[in-house]
């Protein structure tokens, strides 16, 4: 973990001038910022330039936004996450675009030195640093189930949010308590806006989530001073504002009906549709479709050929068993067409019987009715009976 | 005594001139109405080129999505297959294929909001109407009894109804009338990669087809645009490279249905002159029998004491 | 078994529950309970129909079929009352009967077969009517004529009845029955007037459908049609429930009446069937008939029957017998049922690839309204002076029934009768 440097904040090296020092050729910078035009879709101001020279050049004017990492009920994941790239050695690189002034996992110091770090930190960016969140916060019980250094962590993230200029919750535990608030939630796991509400929190859920969608949201802070469009549960749209089902590239197959029945067999053999195996695409917002993991292509759940589990999702992720299959919401036709004229309607054996009955009954009845009234012969013979007449006409 | 077969049938002749007078003037006055429906000055539609359509159904997805309804799940509950217009399609994109294999065409299929819609003229409480501005034809729930003679009447088989569910709807293409009025296009001609079907006043299209096809003669079948004058003329208009009744489009002169068929309905019914008339004959006629009938039945009291039944 | 029909006495001498009774009631009270059913889930679980045929039987059948049986009131009043037959009058009150019953239970089911009935309160704004439609038409005339001029023509024998049995009441219904005597050509103006505008508006109907009826039986004259075939088909109805009701109670008939019937239905429909060729001769459709398609076939069988019908409707006049008049009447109900059922279903083609057929359970729902009719039937004939019979008969009655009221209204010699006896 490097430390600030001895100089004043006014005289911190800019972005591209830290690159420089450390050694990081022009090439590997461009390629990183190409990579978040492609993670950027819609939404990051950063990718309103047109080309990747444009971007690098904003960037590269930018100082380093100084981040403090908290972890809470957490696995680490989201950190190794940040971690986990490789061509290039982007995490060197992410490590030097943003100024990490505080993560346990990460710094040398331990103990009371990485408390009086923790308070350094603080003091020195008091109003500027961005606080980055990971895992949840437990609540119940006064939140005794999470302690840090004497202190209880809702006291922890209170403190240190207090001074900061934004809250990013990174991963679904702290974005909205993911794992560990999964039923029966005996600690109370909740997710950092539940508790700081005075400061824009942005969420970056995912179990992990890509890094470029945490460097993203940095990124554009740091460049243009905010933070960049968020939805309703205050995600950024450049990341979240698509489902998986959209922009699937197993999407084909699940339009022909291509489905994968069970692990393994010729469909799966053949990367196709994984709906059937409860696949919760179609309701999760999420990015991981086009930016895949380790800058390894095909390296996320689906591509791995393994049903996406929704782990953005408040609602699904560990709540909605695995194999359940997911809503469709806005259902597209298949790939067959109906034909000009359809076949429509049908006879049904009980109705064709119950007519044919019917039609028997009546003509029946008639048939012996008619055979008990006077034919011709009889005729003339009762003309005489029961002819009593009141009166002419 | 009594009202003798000579006697009813001069009185039934008088009545049946009356009749046939006040049948003559009706017709006159009906005659000076004008003949046939015209299409309203700012009357906007669809032209759809079936040379021009690749059958991605984007229309079908957006349709569906514009007008909140989940889609046709029946066949496998994931993906949206309606096998026609149904009470969960108002659009729906069918395929002509052809015995040989060659010569095939998509074909979009929606209301064609005609000039003088059979539907109107047979919806007894005026749910379907034809908005006189731009002359689309839409359905109110309010007014709808669920008669479903509307799908009787068209000619094209496209108001649906709705079989399950004890609130049932009438289910067509309005042309996205709500988005009609804060000035956007229909949702199927908005999302239309290819502009196989796109959206403009009647005339405009008209316009735009007749472009089409003296650029290209010998590639639109019969060289005219189907609805131009097609049952009286339609709004929703069809350029296709293939005969029009392969696709679906019957062949229907140019007369409105209502034209059509309802002609002399109109002339006999018009100011209700002639039921009138033949009611006044029928109760002259009708009073002197009853007269007489009275009459036999008072003496048939005296006679036998038994009470008359009337 | 022969008699003179001279006063309408009602079926004293049976008694009122009977196995048939039973069956019918048992029959509509299923019909009912569908009906619960149908309204909660919709016309799809419970019908055949479907957007190719939208119109099944509940509309198709009972509403624009057994109300032209149903037109027995109509026909036969417009014979006694317009062409001044008055032997008929003693048959008018079973044809009014019939036409009540028939035209209650298919508009109720009309009411039950429409979609969205609660919106049907807008028949009664007519600023809210299209006055185009054939439709209209049909919804605001049938239910006028069922409850204004025929309810109105149906009410004398409930006044008699009241008039026997409830004393109370006798002054009133003096002064009813004199208020009525002097309108009534008023109502039975109408009671000709209506049923020949909505009959013919019934035929109308199928205009629209347009090329979807097929042209042996789509024409311009399809209401005149329509009407024209009503009047026959009311008048074997009439004639066929008069005689049906001879055989089941053991009734006497009165051959000279009947027989007149059957000659004006024979001639009613020689001359429906001359138009209806004519018609297809003069617009050049008559080689369709002689393509070889389920079409021309149906066409053939349908004139088959009725010619049949009118050949025997002419003989069995002729011969005065009974029986054959009763197949006669038969053949030409059937006929005439055939005419107006084909345009609307089996005549009707809306595409390729399209089919009907009712469901069981539509079916019961069909029999179950008409199970209703006839057992309504039954019991007012039972109770109230409907059926003819002669004079003979209602002696008896005053004898059996009467007398045994308090206060009776005894005729003369029912009077001297019950004197007699004391």
């Amino acid at each position: 973990m490097t430390k600030n440097d001895e100089r004043l904040p006014s005289e911190k090296p800019t972005i591209g001038e830290h690159l420089k020092r450390a050694g990081f050729s022009r090439r590997d910078f461009m390629s990183l910022c190409s990579m978040l035009m492609v993670t950027a879709p819609v939404g990051l101001a950063l990718t309103d330039q047109t080309s990747v020279t444009k971007i690098a050049s904003q960037i590269a004017k930018t100082k380093r936004p100084s981040v403090i990492w908290l972890h809470f009920q957490d696995c680490t994941g989201c950190t190794e996450t940040l971690l986990r790239t490789s061509k290039p050695d982007v995490a060197d690189l992410i490590l030097n675009m943003i100024s990490l002034d505080y993560h346990e996992t990460l710094m040398a110091a331990c103990g009371s030195q990485a408390e009086a770090s923790l308070k350094q930190a603080m003091q020195e960016n008091e109003g500027k640093y961005i606080l980055v969140c990971e895992g949840s916060i437990p609540v119940k019980d006064g939140g005794q189930y999470l302690k840090l250094g004497g202190k209880n962590g809702i006291d922890l993230l209170k403190e240190v949010a207090s001074k900061a200029a934004a809250v990013i919750s990174m991963g679904s535990c702290a974005s909205w308590g993911g794992v560990p608030s999964a039923d029966p939630n005996p600690t109370g796991a909740t997710g950092v806006d539940q508790i700081i509400k005075d400061k824009p929190v942005v969420n970056i859920p995912g179990c992990p989530p890509n890094p470029y969608n945490l460097l993203g949201v940095v990124l554009e802070y740091a460049t243009f001073k905010k933070l960049p469009a968020l939805d309703e549960h205050n995600r950024p749209l450049f990341a979240y504002g698509r489902l998986i089902h959209d922009h699937c590239p197993r999407r084909a197959h699940f339009d022909a009906g291509r489905f994968v029945k069970e692990f393994s067999d010729d469909g799966h053999r053949q990367g196709w549709c994984l709906y059937k195996m409860g696949c919760k695409g179609p309701q999760t917002h999420a990015a991981c479709s086009t930016n895949h993991f380790n800058e390894v292509p095909d390296c996320w759940p689906i591509g791995a050929g393994t049903p996406c589990v929704g782990c953005t999702e408040k609602a699904i992720a560990f709540r909605v068993p695995i194999f359940q299959l997911a809503e469709i919401h806005g259902a597209t036709p298949p790939e067959t067409f109906p034909g000009i004229n359809a076949r429509i309607g049908s006879v049904g054996a009980a109705a064709a019987g119950l007519a044919g009955l019917v039609a028997g009954a009546i003509g029946g009845a008639a048939w012996v009715g008619s055979h008990k009234l006077p034919g011709a012969a009889e005729a003339n013979d009762d003309s005489k009976a029961n002819s009593t007449k009141a009166g002419g006409e | 005594m009594g009202f003798t077969r000579r006697e009813a049938l001069k009185s039934l002749g008088a009545g049946a001139v009356g009749v046939a007078a006040t049948s003559l003037v009706s017709i006159q006055a009906v005659a000076a109405e004008p003949e046939s429906k015209v299409a309203p000055k700012h009357a906007v539609g669809l032209l759809y080129d079936t040379t021009r359509c690749v059958g991605c159904q984007s229309c079908v997805a957006a349709c569906n999505e514009v007008n909140n309804l989940e889609g046709d799940l029946r066949a496998d509950r994931i993906h949206h297959s309606a096998q026609d217009l149904n009470s969960f399609a108002k659009n729906i994109i069918k395929l002509y294929r052809p015995a040989g294999g060659t010569g095939y065409s998509f074909v979009k299929q929606q209301c064609m909001h005609c000039v003088d819609p059979a539907c109107v003229a047979g919806c007894s409480f005026k749910a379907l109407t034809k908005n006189p501005e731009t002359g689309v034809v839409g359905w109110a729930s309010s007014k709808c009894m669920g008669c479903r003679y509307c799908e009787i009447t068209c000619p094209y088989h496209i108001p649906k109804f709705q079989w399950e569910g004890w609130n049932p709807k009438i289910v067509k293409c309005e042309l996205c009338k709500e988005r009609l009025a804060e000035g956007k296009e229909p949702a199927c001609s908005t999302v239309c990669p290819a502009k196989a079907v796109i959206f403009g006043t009647r005339e405009q299209l008209l316009a735009e087809a007749k472009r089409r096809i003296s650029e290209t003669p010998g590639k639109y079948f019969e060289n005219r645009v189907f609805g131009e004058t097609d049952g009286g003329g339609t709004q929703a208009l069809y350029l296709s490279h293939v005969p029009f009744e392969k696709i679906g489009l019957p062949n229907l002169g140019n007369e409105s249905v209502p034209d059509k068929y309802l002609k002399w309905q109109k002339r006999l019914y018009s100011y209700l002159a002639v039921p009138v008339v033949a009611y006044a004959t029928m109760v002259a006629v009708i009073r002197k029998n009853w007269d007489d009938h009275q009459e036999h039945m008072n003496e048939e009291q005296k006679r036998t004491g038994l009470r008359p039944q009337l | 078994m022969i008699g003179f029909w001279e006063r309408n006495v009602p079926v004293f001498d049976v008694p009122l529950r009977s196995r048939a009774l039973y069956v019918l009631t048992g029959l509509f009270l299923l019909g009912f309970g569908l009906v619960t059913y149908r309204e909660l889930a919709g016309l799809g679980p419970v019908s055949g129909m479907n957007d190719a045929y939208a119109w099944g039987i509940w509309k198709t059948f009972n509403v624009m079929t057994l109300t032209g049986l149903g037109s027995g009131g109509f026909a036969v009043g417009i014979a006694a009352y317009l062409f001044g037959r008055k032997r008929l009058h003693a048959v008018m009150r079973t044809a009014l009967l019939t036409s009540f019953l028939a035209y209650i239970s298919g508009m109720t089911l009309l009411g039950v077969d429409v979609g969205r009935p609660w919106n049907m309160y807008l028949v009664l704004m007519p600023w809210r009517w299209n006055y185009h439609s054939p439709l209209l038409e049909v919804a605001v005339c049938m239910p006028l004529y069922a409850m204004f001029p025929l309810f109105l023509e149906n009410i004398p024998p409930v006044l008699e009845w009241l008039h026997e049995f409830r004393p109370n009441f006798r002054p009133l219904i003096d002064k009813a029955t004199k208020v009525m005597a002097k309108f009534y050509p008023l109502v039975v103006g109408l009671a000709y007037l209506l049923p020949a505008m909505h009959q013919s508006s019934l035929g109308a109907l199928m205009l629209l459908a347009g090329e979807r009826v097929h042209p042996l039986w789509q024409t311009p004259f399809l209401p005149l049609l329509y009407v024209w075939a009503a009047a026959f088909m009311g008048f074997s109805c009439v004639a066929g429930t008069l005689l049906f009701c001879a055989i089941m109670w053991k009734r006497p008939m009165d051959l000279d009446i009947l027989q007149e019937l059957g000659r004006i239905t024979c001639y009613v429909i020689t001359a429906w069937l001359v138009f209806r060729f004519a018609d297809l001769l003069v617009n050049g459709k008559l080689p369709l008939a002689f393509q070889f398609n389920q079409y021309s076939i149906l066409f053939w069988i349908e004139m088959g029957i009725l010619t049949t019908a009118a050949i025997t409707l002419y003989d069995s006049a002729k011969l005065k017998n009974a029986r054959m008049m009763f197949h006669a009447h038969i053949i030409t109900a059937i006929g005439g049922m055939m005419y107006r059922f084909d345009p609307t279903t089996l005549a009707f083609k809306p595409k390729d690839g399209a089919f009907y057929f009712p469901t069981a359970m539509e079916i019961l729902v069909a029999l179950g309204f008409v199970s209703f009719a006839i057992a309504v039937f039954i019991v007012a004939a039972k109770k109230l002076a409907i059926l003819p019979a002669p004079i003979s008969y209602w002696h008896d009655y005053e004898r059996e029934v009467l007398s045994l009221t308090p206060e009776p209204q005894l005729s003369a010699s029912g009077q001297a009768l019950a004197a007699a006896q004391d």
